[in-house]
């Protein structure tokens, strides 16, 4: 139970009334806009309660004035604090007197020229949902073929050779210094020593890079000095 | 150490069970009399260890993108379409808060702004600015002034490389977006053929240890490789008993360059996968061609 004794379908019920006053809003304001009356509706039509709210002119930008009806005008404070608080707690339809909440002032107008029809808009979803499943399918289809030749090469390898085999199969310990790396490190110096312990065997190396947008400006490097690592 | 694969083989054969719950390696003729194997006669153990097949490891060594992946008309439609809603529905930018008032940097922002959003919805879209135009050419040009004192910025590199440009393939900057693979032309019988390197096993060697010689045995110690994991990627299975089974491992080449000798092999190309396609023989190709990957 909230503090005010609303259980939880009450607050389901609160945020989808919420969701509906946001769409309504827009749908009234298109309406409110547009001229033609017969032009198809961009979004859901407006219904009778936006209606009464015709006397509105449209939400004033947040940089200017704040309509007052029945509030008292804030106390002329210091500006700079008055714009924080306009930036941290942007005026929404429950904190302000008007009902109209923050959007940029010619959202109505900037939405109909973004969004060409519902319609249009969702063929655009339902092409880019086929799009991202085209890709998914066409990846997962290639880890398929690609185990399966695994498969077929552990199975091949289990016929041949089961020593092979057995060894293929153990996992290294990230832990565990080999033998052959505690020889090595014992010849080598110290600050040899920190890179050859830096490539930790059953573990990805950290040199594999992730791809960046554009190229670094060396390029690759092809001076590569040999360093010997155990196997 | 008993792995789920090694369990599942040995439901399969119940001779098997055997061999994979004993702490000896006992070589597969022991039981070979229960395993469904090739059709030949249970052989005796001495005669199976001469006729084993010598096995041979292949490494197919990748250099992986560097850069992201160039998305697709459809992409790049669909995230302009989106940013232009987006900014549709958002709260205006507070420009009085982030710059200070009348500032060259909130005169610079907002000329910008106002191209972005003619970008997004058109240069119709906006009211015309009720500014005098001689104070709007003033701004300009304190813009102008500012950007040329501030110097050239910092240049990105372009994507595309000139290897790209002069189709360089031994060059490992090319293709950026993809993924490129190593080939080595060799001479065999008087034929030239494209292949991945290849060597053998030697005794004691476990067959990714054996994949690492190989590679440095064929191409040279100057580059920084990984092979990945213990475990193979791919078989090739002769045809004839006169051939040995080809094991495929993964590798990934992080710095320097394949130095050939010249001798045995005679040339290497770093290619994307339709391009090694193109170089391989058809057999070889099939069984190459799932291990590589698409972009």
């Amino acid at each position: 139970m909230w503090p005010d004794g609303r259980g939880r379908c009450e607050r389901r019920l609160c945020q989808m009334e919420r969701a509906r006053h946001r769409w309504q809003e827009i749908s009234f304001r298109i309406n409110f806009v547009s001229s033609p009356p017969t032009t198809m509706s961009l979004l859901r039509p407006a219904s009778t309660k936006a209606a009464a709210l015709n006397g509105l002119r449209g939400s004033p930008s947040t940089a200017g004035s704040i309509r007052f009806y029945a509030a008292k005008p804030d106390m002329a404070g210091d500006p700079k604090r008055e714009t924080i608080r306009r930036v941290l707690y942007p005026a929404n339809r429950r904190n302000r007197p008007s009902p109209v909440g923050t959007w940029r002032p010619d959202v109505a107008r900037a939405l109909q020229s973004a969004i060409p029809s519902v319609q249009a808009h969702e063929t655009i979803e339902r092409a880019w949902l086929l799009h991202k499943r085209h890709v998914r399918k066409e990846r997962e289809a290639e880890l398929a073929r690609k185990f399966a030749k695994m498969e077929e090469a552990m199975d091949e390898l289990y016929r041949l050779d089961s020593r092979l085999f057995l060894e293929a199969n153990r996992s290294d310990d990230p832990r565990a210094k080999s033998a052959q790396e505690m020889e090595l490190a014992k010849q080598l110096k110290m600050s040899e020593v920190k890179t050859l312990e830096s490539r930790i065997p059953g573990l990805f190396p950290r040199e594999l890079k992730v791809p960046t947008e554009t190229p670094s400006r060396t390029g690759w490097n092809y001076e590569y000095k040999p360093f010997p690592r155990p196997l | 150490m008993l792995s789920r694969h090694v369990l599942k083989q040995a439901h399969r054969c119940p001779g098997a069970a055997r061999r994979a719950f004993a702490t000896e390696v006992v070589p597969p003729a022991a039981s070979s009399q229960s395993s469904p194997g090739p059709a030949e006669a249970s052989s005796p153990r001495s005669e199976k260890s001469t006729e084993k097949p010598r096995i041979s490891t292949a490494i197919i060594l990748n250099r992986s993108p560097i850069l992201t992946k160039t998305p697709a008309p459809l992409e790049t439609a669909f995230y302009s379409y989106q940013a232009r809603i987006r900014r549709a529905i958002s709260n205006p930018f507070p420009h009085d808060f982030y710059f200070k008032q009348g500032s060259l940097l909130q005169t610079r922002f907002n000329i910008e702004e106002r191209e972005r959003e003619k970008k997004a919805f058109g240069p119709r879209f906006l009211p015309p600015e009720d500014v005098d135009p001689e104070k709007a050419a003033a701004d300009k040009a304190a813009v102008e002034q500012l950007a040329q004192q501030e110097g050239e910025g910092e240049e990105l590199a372009p994507r595309v490389h000139e290897s790209d440009l002069k189709g360089d393939v031994k060059s490992l900057d090319r293709a950026g977006d993809r993924n490129l693979y190593l080939l080595l032309q060799v001479e065999g019988n008087g034929k030239q053929s494209w292949r991945f390197p290849q060597g053998g096993v030697e005794k004691g060697d476990f067959l990714h240890q054996a994949a690492q010689k190989d590679l440095w045995a064929e191409c040279g110690q100057h580059m920084d490789t990984w092979i990945v994991g213990r475990k193979p990627v791919g078989v090739w299975k002769p045809s004839s008993e006169s051939q040995n089974p080809i094991f495929f491992y993964k590798g990934h080449i992080m710095a320097g360059q394949v130095r050939v000798d010249g001798k045995s092999v005679k040339d290497f190309a770093w290619l994307t996968k339709e391009e090694v396609g193109t170089r391989l023989d058809a057999e070889y190709w099939e069984v190459v061609k799932d291990i590589l990957s698409d972009s």
